[in-house]
């Protein structure tokens, strides 16, 4: 029997629109800025904590526009880090391995942490390096 | 293996993007600040495995099969691996004699220092008869292994509440561990069984910080226990609109309204299955079109029926006047419906039936 025979229709729910939670995360994000240019510390906004709709979501991502640097991570699943209009400002979305939404951030950082190699990691780099120089 | 946690995740290719990324979202889930997943990674990676004791006492072993098989193999399923599990009945691969030797080299070892994981409740009638490992009964083996336990959790409503083997009539006198250990800290992870990523959670806790993470009056960890269900619930809007699905089958239930007059138990249950879902991120029982039971509270089993409506509205105050009133309303109704219902099945000393069920 195939799913089709039972008649069933799933209906999404209605867009519950917005909530007028997104306008002061934009204050939010001022400060974060300012900070970030008077003492160099990042910070984050973690967007799933908060009680915001799609809608609100989209009408956040729209404010802050669209970037010139777009950064694909692939690890368990895919995350993208794409810089806002508003540069240090940068959206930050991580999937799972099956594509959904896992957490969403709002990051303030002249390069968010996650794209940096770890020195650790840059040793091993360098290990593999040697490695192929000593075998030319 | 022993060693820094992120060499083991190495070797096993996980790379410490990866890490990163699932600590930046295990500190969402748990309601840490945003850049604390930075210093959790930090923290984590460095860590040495901690020693692990796992005590199996009443229980169905449903449990383990939550948090070992929790979908593919996940970083919690790693993480788990990586601690350092010196006794876990189902999980390891000797037996007899020689798993109790194993039991007593790590208590002794790690004197002080161990995490002691209970799973099931206690059993106190006939002298703890009911159930014994190796010819001790479950009590002893309890007592003697949290003497030397820097901290014990919980895992699963058995050893949290007591659970199904403590539902009424309790032939075997179950108790929680927290009824019987009162000089360590205990941890409550309830659920039947509970979501994998908040054992995750609180073992990665443990190993950034060095401490237990913030409790509620029910010894359940904040972060995951802090909300209803209901308060976080996709179906919520409909609640506050006053729409409910009145049948399984019926419109409402088709357009997934809420289930509350079909005995959802999620406005007083806290646990985290409408934030974090089951089965990777995949459903919950509500989205799946079925109420919650209520499993992470305690003495679920002898609320009632799992399929009459409670007999108070959610905490009416935390939401809109107007549709309070509806919610409010539309809950009262609800309850006035059950309580003659139940008083008359009572008079009439009735079990409860399938009619019961589909009311």
């Amino acid at each position: 029997m195939s799913l089709d025979s039972i008649s069933i229709h799933v209906v999404p729910p209605g867009e519950p629109g917005l909530t007028g939670n997104a306008p002061p995360l934009l204050r939010e994000l001022l400060e974060m800025v300012r900070r970030l240019l008077e003492t160099g510390e990042p910070s984050a906004i973690d967007l799933s904590a908060l009680p915001l709709t799609p809608a609100d979501l989209d009408w956040l991502r729209d404010k802050l526009g669209t970037g010139e640097i777009g950064v694909t991570l692939q690890a368990n699943g895919e995350s993208t880090l794409n810089e806002t209009a508003c540069p240090g400002v940068w959206w930050v979305t991580h999937h799972n391995e099956q594509g959904a939404v896992t957490s969403q951030f709002i990051e303030v950082a002249f390069v968010p942490d996650l794209v940096k190699a770890h020195p650790q990691d840059v040793e091993i780099g360098s290990g593999y390096l040697e490695l192929l120089v000593s075998d030319l | 293996m022993q060693g820094p946690l992120i060499d083991t995740l190495a070797r096993r290719g996980v790379t410490r993007r990866t890490f990163l990324k699932y600590c930046a979202t295990l500190a969402s889930m748990m309601a840490l600040p945003p850049t604390a997943g930075r210093a959790m990674a930090e923290a984590m990676a460095a860590a040495r495995r901690p020693s692990v004791i796992w005590l199996p006492f009443q229980e169905c072993t449903g449990c383990t099969e939550s948090i070992t098989r929790s979908h593919s193999p996940t970083i919690e399923g790693m993480i788990f691996d990586m601690i350092s599990l010196d006794y876990q009945e189902t999980l390891m691969a000797a037996a007899g004699h020689q798993a109790e030797e194993a039991l007593h080299t790590a208590m002794k070892d790690n004197a002080g220092k161990y995490l002691l994981i209970v799973d099931g409740s206690i059993p106190l009638g006939q002298d703890g008869a009911y159930s014994c490992i190796g010819g001790r009964s479950n009590v002893d083996i309890l007592k003697e292994a949290a003497a030397g336990a820097a901290a014990v959790i919980a895992v699963g409503s058995c050893a949290s509440f007591g659970g199904i083997p403590k539902a009424n009539p309790n032939p075997t006198g179950a108790v929680s561990v927290s009824d019987l250990v009162k000089d360590k800290p205990i941890v409550n992870i309830p659920g039947c069984p509970p979501i994998p990523v908040v054992m995750t959670g609180v073992l990665a806790h443990y190993l950034t910080f060095g401490s237990l993470p913030e409790l509620d009056d029910k010894g359940r960890p904040k972060s995951f226990y802090g909300d209803t269900i209901h308060d976080r619930c996709y179906r919520r809007p409909f609640y506050d609109q006053g729409k409910f699905a009145k049948t399984f089958d019926d419109e409402g239930a088709r357009q997934g309204w809420c289930l509350f007059e079909l005995g959802c138990k999620g406005p007083v249950t806290h646990n985290a299955c409408a934030t974090v879902k089951w089965n990777g991120g995949t459903s919950w029982p509500v989205e799946s079109g079925h109420g919650c039971l209520g499993c992470s509270e305690p003495d679920f089993w002898d609320g009632g029926s799992f399929y009459k409506a409670l007999s108070a509205p959610a905490d009416p105050l935390k939401f809109a006047a107007a549709a309070a009133v509806v919610g409010a309303g539309a809950g009262v109704a609800v309850s006035v419906a059950n309580r003659v219902k139940k008083n008359t099945a009572k008079a009439m000393h009735e079990t409860t039936t399938l009619a019961d069920l589909e009311k």
